[in-house]
């Protein structure tokens, strides 16, 4: 009988101590922020949508190789060589027309390992984290400077110029002396 | 392993033999918001009393080592994030030091002493989801508000020093990714100082809390040999009064420096290897973790962070197991390499799923509201029980 009456004054103490503990805690300011009226500011270093500042893209593909989820996809296309593409923030020269630059944000896992390959730190990660949309193809990233026209016709240029440098060759090849097979030891017999 | 090492079933029920009576097959989960993700336990009930219970898993396999496969060294800490999502830090310190020790790669003191802060502080974090939930599991709303309070804290002294709150890709191979920022160190000392009076808090409000005590002590008693032949670790072991820490017995990084204890369950409130055992190492284990983060944030030396590593690091051929401390318990990477530039293979033995394994054996005999506080106690990731 002791014990059970021994029991039930724990009980009630124990749970007069835990009640103590939240009293105190109706008298502290709350920690809670009403979000979509009340924002909090992220640090600088936030990892949150990646960002691309295009005119500063030499398109040399180190963020797609350090990607881990293959979500960064990018076109290039050489430039002529009378045109000047200018150069980027940091001084270095432009050779590449970026026809392509999509960030595809539904594969991206905010590792943030792309953004320190990048030498001419183009690519960033913002604390920017309100990019939801109703359509997940609206959360593929276009950061590309050229329309799709434009870069339609930059391929086919690039395209034509593959042709006729592939048939420069080619007629090269057959203009030169073949080399004599009998050099060249055949599959094992 | 003998059939009488087991603890005897709990509760004996006669049935007079003119009722008829069959065994029952529950499915407990894979959405039950005790079984802490989607874990399935089939259960075979005899009334209220558990018969047999055999967790079934799968539900959140994602292949991380056929991916850590396909990819290069570095581009598997990621990935290492995501298998104990709510201990990233402690994953990616794994991966990392046994890569660094097959390329025989010295760290910077600084990097050193920030990989420990972070991973405690990462421990400790862990451990709060652990007690919040396990007051949810039994009951107990309020402390999980608390918890989850404080822990807010840590994460938000985690995003400013790698920008991410869960999934970090901190600790890189050489060093860590990013330098701390200014006034970082003394918001971890503040941190430390707001956070140990905490503990008493949770303590007052839960932890000796006569309920609590009546569901949690005395029910899913782990001996500790059964607890050493299924392979459990970390909490779940030491709550067996076995004291078995990687931290104190394989020093890995610069454990060796701290001074802290390892806490065991001691039977204060029953039987060593209760579930309040477990969960009473736990909440000491947030004080030595305290300490630990103390003791480095005053020593934290100056200097770089990172040591220059080439990107597409090469680690020469062989193979490694490296195991570390992490909140539950010994997590091993086997890495073998072929001197290429992706992992022949990693392996990981993964702490949750070992002490998973141990369920069937101390589930037989006690009631199925218990269950939940066994689960509970084992504190499982089902990220890194799948994998």
């Amino acid at each position: 009988m002791g014990e059970y009456f021994k029991n039930i004054y724990k009980a009630i103490v124990t749970i007069l101590i835990g009640m103590g503990v939240t009293w105190r805690h109706l008298f502290t300011r709350a920690v809670t922020i009403q979000y979509p009226h009340v924002k909090r500011e992220l640090p600088p270093r936030s990892r949150q949508k990646l960002f691309v500042d295009i005119d500063d893209c030499i398109g040399c593909f180190q963020c797609a190789r350090a990607c881990p989820v293959d979500c960064i996809d990018i076109e290039t296309v050489k430039a002529g060589k009378e045109e000047d593409l200018g150069e980027t923030s940091t001084g270095q020269k432009k050779r590449l027309h970026v026809v392509k630059f999509d960030i595809d944000l539904t594969k991206c896992c905010y590792c943030a390992d792309c953004v320190f390959p990048c030498p001419t730190e183009c690519i960033v990660m913002t604390p920017k984290y309100e990019f939801s949309t109703y359509d997940r193809f609206d959360l593929i990233e276009h950061f590309s400077a050229y329309s799709a026209e434009e870069a339609e016709k930059l391929k086919e240029r690039d395209r034509k110029e593959k042709e006729a440098l592939a048939a420069a060759r080619a007629a090269k090849m057959q203009a030169a002396p073949k080399p004599p097979s009998s050099d060249k030891p055949g599959p094992s017999a | 392993m003998k059939k009488d090492n087991l603890p005897a079933a709990q509760f004996e029920v006669e049935v007079p033999d003119t009722l008829k009576t069959e065994e029952m097959t529950l499915n407990m989960g894979p959405q039950h918001p005790s079984t802490h993700g989607v874990l399935r336990v089939v259960l075979k009930t005899d009334g209220e009393i558990i018969k047999s219970a055999e967790p079934v898993i799968g539900y959140l396999h994602r292949c991380f080592e056929k991916h850590a496969e396909n990819v290069t060294w570095h581009q598997v800490i990621p990935f290492t994030d995501r298998l104990d999502y709510i201990a990233s830090m402690n994953n990616n310190l794994g991966y990392v030091i046994g890569l660094e020790r097959m390329m025989n790669l010295q760290v910077n003191e600084r990097a050193e002493y920030l990989r420990v802060i972070v991973s405690e502080l990462n421990r400790i974090a862990s451990h709060l989801i652990a007690l919040g939930t396990y007051g949810l599991d039994i009951g107990a709303f309020t402390p999980f508000l608390y918890v989850f309070r404080d822990r807010e804290r840590i994460l938000d002294l985690f995003e400013e020093i790698c920008g991410a709150r869960l999934l970090y890709n901190y600790i890189w191979v050489g060093g860590v990714a990013y330098d701390a920022p200014q006034g970082w160190r003394d918001k971890v000392l503040q941190f430390i100082d707001y956070f140990v009076p905490k503990i008493k808090e949770y303590n007052d409000i839960l932890t000796y809390n006569k309920i609590f005590i009546d569901r949690t002590a005395k029910v899913g008693v782990i001996p500790a040999d059964v607890a050493i032949n299924y392979g459990l670790s970390g909490p779940s072991l030491r709550g067996s009064g076995v004291e078995f820490d990687l931290r104190k017995d394989d020093p890995y990084s610069i454990y060796d420096r701290f001074d802290f204890n390892v806490c065991t369950g001691k039977g204060q409130m029953g039987t060593v290897g209760d579930t309040w055992d477990r969960y009473w190492v736990r909440v000491a284990e947030m004080y030595e973790s305290a300490k630990i983060v103390r003791q480095a944030a005053e020593q934290l030396p100056e200097g770089d962070a990172k040591e220059t590593v080439p990107r597409n690091i090469k680690v020469p051929a062989g193979e490694y197991y490296m195991r570390t401390e992490t909140p539950r318990g010994e997590l091993g990477y086997y890495i073998i390499s072929d001197g290429g530039k992706t992992p022949n293979r990693v392996k990981v033995r993964s702490p949750a799923y070992c002490n998973l394994s141990v369920l069937p054996a101390i589930a037989p005999g006690v009631m199925v509201a218990d269950m939940v506080a066994i689960i509970g106690s084992l504190d499982i990731v089902l990220g890194e029980v799948d994998r």
